[in-house]
């Protein structure tokens, strides 16, 4: 296994699909009730949370 | 513990920038130290200030936080690809905190956020297009004889984008002033208002469009001919460095007359050139026909003759007379002016025209000039003469000869 920097964006991608996914299973379970007016804004969030990272970590 | 006591941190390095403020520089700092766009940044204080004032308690907050002073080092923006991206994820999510917003309830309304955001987005758009759009300041080619395609290509290729970005800017604030007639209900108003203006633009740009294309016409063809002549003044000092200079070390120092003579001769065409005039002999005007006549007299006698003309003018039958005397007195300098280089200076202007003819050779006494002596005489004197004008002549042996030909102007002949 390479040591070094983390892929920063792959590690926010990771953890944002990871986020959007426990939500979606809460929403599943019955735990929280996920409406569209909030699966909007968190489907959003996770795109631009990729998109940023991926185009800071382009510039490097 | 304050943010700017670790320099090491990434946090550290935050501070307020002062030098690119609009306010307090807290939008300018925060993009200097990310490397995103500054623009961007304030978009997201107000889109969330529009979204129930939360933008301007995050400003004040960070006002109070971030302590000011220039960031250590501006980091270069994403550019291409990385620019689009970083772009769209902050656009996705501003938009995903402007939704959540309206889910909790802190929200002003539709009609007013929305295209509040849309004129808040076009505008940022607009705004860093015409930052790009503005010209460089212009460089000087180091190698102008080398076509440089590449950095002409990427500069195209700039504005392209940046037009691009300013069409987009301008759309979505157009679709910002539609969204806000149509949902308070005063786009059917509007429309005829439009439909007006419109027709009234039509009408306008019919009765125009000549003008607006002579004028678009000569916009470019005056920027191609400065640029034609920035190039040319690039050239003109490189040939003067190198190719004339040369020349004129081999005038000086050529012990062959004819090799002098032959490097004076392209000297004169190369600058003639240079100046875009004619070269000697060629057209009709007055310093072609001197330098032309000059040339004649370097060749025949191998004397270097040097020629200053001041106001050139056209050729008519007094001036081709006044032309004739001058090679005359040029070949006489040449041939008793003991090897001295030959001054000419003409000068032109609404009072008439006179050359001047030096060298620095023995002299002579023009009183005692035998019969037999035409040139003077006939050729030079009485030339002018016949044409209005008048030469005179003056010599000494300390200063040489110097000849005066003066053309009155064409009403006082």
């Amino acid at each position: 296994m390479r040591a070094g920097r983390p892929d920063i964006p792959a590690l926010v991608a990771g953890l944002a699909i990871l986020a959007l996914g426990g939500v979606l299973l809460l929403d599943s379970l019955g735990a929280i009730e996920l409406s569209f007016g909030w699966f909007a804004p968190l489907a959003c969030a996770v795109v631009g949370a990729i998109l940023l990272a991926n185009g800071l970590a382009r510039r490097e | 513990m304050s943010a700017g006591s670790h320099p090491g941190t990434r946090l550290g390095l935050l501070r307020r920038d002062r030098s690119g403020r609009w306010i307090a520089g807290v939008c300018a700092g925060i993009a200097r130290r990310y490397g995103i766009d500054a623009a961007l940044v304030r978009l997201a204080f107000v889109i969330a200030t529009a979204a129930g004032g939360l933008g301007i308690a995050l400003y004040a907050l960070a006002w109070l936080v971030i302590p000011a002073g220039d960031a250590p080092r501006r980091r270069r923006l994403p550019t291409g690809r990385g620019a689009v991206e970083v772009a769209l994820g902050t656009g996705l999510l501003l938009l995903s905190v402007l939704l959540a917003f309206r889910e909790l309830g802190l929200w002003f309304s539709d009609p007013v956020v929305w295209p509040l955001v849309l004129i808040a987005s076009g505008g940022a758009l607009i705004w860093r297009g015409s930052a790009t759009a503005a010209p460089a300041p212009a460089e000087a080619p180091t190698a102008p004889l080398v076509r440089k395609d590449e950095p002409e290509r990427q500069r195209l290729a700039g504005v392209a984008a940046a037009a691009s970005r300013t069409g987009l800017g301008i759309a979505l604030v157009v679709a910002a002033g539609f969204a806000f007639l149509q949902a308070t209900g005063a786009l059917s108003a509007a429309r005829d208002v439009v439909l007006t203006l419109v027709a009234v633009v039509v009408v306008l740009g019919a009765i125009s469009a000549p003008w607006i294309l002579r004028l678009v016409r000569s916009l470019t063809e005056e920027r191609t001919q400065r640029i034609r002549s920035q190039e040319r003044a690039e050239m003109a000092a490189h040939l003067h460095d190198s190719v004339l200079q040369t020349l004129a070390l081999v005038q000086r120092r050529s012990g062959d007359p004819q090799v002098a003579a032959l490097a004076r001769r392209q000297e004169r065409e190369l600058r003639a050139w240079l100046a875009e005039r004619p070269g000697p002999g060629r057209g009709s005007r007055l310093e072609p026909a001197l330098e032309a006549a000059a040339a004649a007299v370097e060749e025949s006698h191998g004397v270097p003759v040097e020629v200053v003309v001041v106001g050139d003018r056209e050729l008519d039958p007094a001036v081709e007379a006044l032309v004739a005397a001058t090679r005359e007195a040029m070949t006489n300098a040449a041939k008793f002016g003991a090897g001295s280089p030959v001054d000419v200076y003409a000068e032109s202007n609404a009072g008439g025209l006179r050359v001047f003819v030096r060298d620095r050779g023995p002299g002579f006494d023009p009183s005692a000039l035998p019969p037999d002596r035409r040139g003077v005489r006939e050729s030079i004197v009485g030339r002018m003469r016949r044409h209005g004008g008048r030469a005179t002549i003056t010599s000494s042996p300390e200063t040489g000869t110097e000849v005066e030909l003066e053309l009155p102007a064409r009403s006082d002949r």
